[in-house]
């Protein structure tokens, strides 16, 4: 979200949001210029389109705020996805496994919980502005009292940190049954 | 002078600027003070710490509250598009800050207008908001880790949650080869310290030296020691070291004081931040 942001055609956020159709495409552009977000309609290159042929350029590191804005709104959309690459979020996870303590690593972000309280330990990688607000409202919480970080963050980091608490609960869940 | 630019996690704080004070538990700018958690208050308050060992100057900075939203973030771009060249410090160090590549890209063209180009660093989303936008060249050194090493080495992704599986299953035996990716398609700083359990340090691509003593397992689980390094760099390139020497010094420093704080997964960096300045004592180049 860029605060008084200048209208600038040469805006790169390196993500498109893809929509069915044009109502829709417009809808999204009002819903997120609304609270600050730098969009950009452009036309979606052809091996990305998936319904319209307008698609809503952002800044692809805001994901999660963005979707959770849409969905807030009511607003539909077919997909976000990253301008280049293989357009697939990182999904594979690697487990620490330190004598008390589990750390779960999903990209950039690792999450510590204690084995035996299930309280989170530490949280660190990652590099948003949104870690460190996340960082202080998850530690020392246990994984079972906290707020998912898809929930509460912003960006791509709060998204992995999402992805390593899911996995956490998951193996704290089922190491308690 | 060196410049900390980074966002903190108060929401409601405006663009601050000034010297950094630390006195061993708190940490201060304009009589503000700023939570020592991860993130660019641990690297402040490691900058602070170093400067004080090696008698040089306090930190200057710039902060700015962030809660991901990015309003704290545009602050600081703003700041150093307009000032850069005016103040024209030594060093610039960039942290956690909204990657905007469009943005970074006004601020690398504002340190280009210094009277003497600064040594720019970056590390966290500075070094993403960089790499992103095709201008890790223009950046003296870069602190990630393996998964960011393999962002580096991934010439499509613009952050590390979109690298490709492969690179991200990498270990340190293939460091080598991520690193002669990412220098091959400029996604690299002229200088990297790759953190892990053995720490790496590259010059064009090329591994100089490793740090593996002493081994602490654990400081890869608490948050800020990442941190740690990228501040005790600045403020050791601040009083004169050249760019290898602080980025092998500070990561000895920090594998020193994970000792001195007998860090588990559960030790905050606060702890490891207070264990600096003996730890700095052991480290020579």
């Amino acid at each position: 979200m860029i605060f008084n942001s200048n209208k600038n055609s040469r805006f790169e956020g390196g993500g498109l949001i893809l929509f069915q159709n044009v109502e829709e495409a417009i809808r999204a552009e009002k819903v997120l210029k609304s609270v600050n977000y730098e969009t950009r309609l452009v036309a979606p290159p052809p091996e990305l389109r998936k319904g319209c042929d307008l698609a809503l350029e952002i800044n692809i590191v805001e994901m999660t705020g963005v979707e959770r804005l849409l969905h807030q709104k009511e607003t539909s959309f077919v997909a976000i996805l990253p301008i280049k690459g293989a357009g697939e979020l990182l999904d594979v996870v690697k487990i620490k496994d330190f004598d008390d303590a589990c750390m779960v690593k999903a990209g950039n972000m690792k999450l510590t919980f204690d084995k035996k309280t299930g309280v989170i330990s530490n949280i660190s990688g990652g590099g948003c502005p949104d870690i460190p607000f996340l960082h202080i409202s998850m530690l020392d919480k246990k994984l079972t009292e906290v707020e998912r970080p898809k929930d509460k963050g912003y960006t791509l980091c709060a998204l992995m940190l999402d992805r390593a608490f899911t996995e956490s609960l998951e193996i704290w869940q089922r190491g308690n049954k | 002078m060196l410049l900390i630019c980074g966002t903190v996690p108060l929401i409601d704080l405006g663009l601050t600027i000034g010297e950094a004070k630390f006195d061993g538990e708190k940490l201060f700018i304009n009589n503000c003070e700023i939570p020592c958690t991860q993130g660019t208050a641990a690297l402040i308050s490691a900058a602070c710490v170093t400067a004080a060992y090696c008698k040089t100057s306090t930190p200057r900075v710039a902060v700015a509250g962030d809660n991901g939203s990015g309003k704290g973030s545009r602050l600081l771009y703003d700041y150093l598009i307009a000032n850069l060249a005016s103040v024209s410090p030594n060093i610039v160090l960039l942290h956690y800050i909204l990657p905007v590549m469009g943005l970074m890209k006004k601020v690398c063209a504002a340190a280009g207008k210094c009277s003497v180009k600064p040594v720019m660093i970056a590390d966290a989303s500075s070094m993403y908001a960089a790499k992103a936008a095709g201008l890790a060249p223009e950046f003296d050194i870069f602190t990630p880790d393996l998964c960011e090493m393999a962002f580096l080495a991934d010439a499509t992704a613009v952050h590390p949650a979109y690298i490709s599986h492969h690179l991200f299953s990498s270990e340190i035996a293939q460091a080598q080869e991520l690193i002669t990716a990412a220098y091959k398609q400029k996604s690299a700083a002229k200088t990297l310290l790759i953190k892990g359990a053995t720490d790496l340090v590259v010059e064009d691509s090329k591994i100089l030296c490793t740090i593996s003593e002493p081994n602490i397992p654990a400081l890869e689980a608490i948050g800020g020691t990442g941190d740690t390094i990228s501040g005790m760099i600045g403020a050791f390139i601040g009083s004169g070291m050249s760019h290898r020497e602080a980025v092998i010094a500070a990561a000895k420093a920090n594998r020193k004081a994970g000792a001195y704080a007998r860090a588990t997964p559960a030790t905050k960096i606060r702890q490891i931040v207070a264990a600096l300045p003996a730890s700095l004592k052991d480290v020579t180049i």
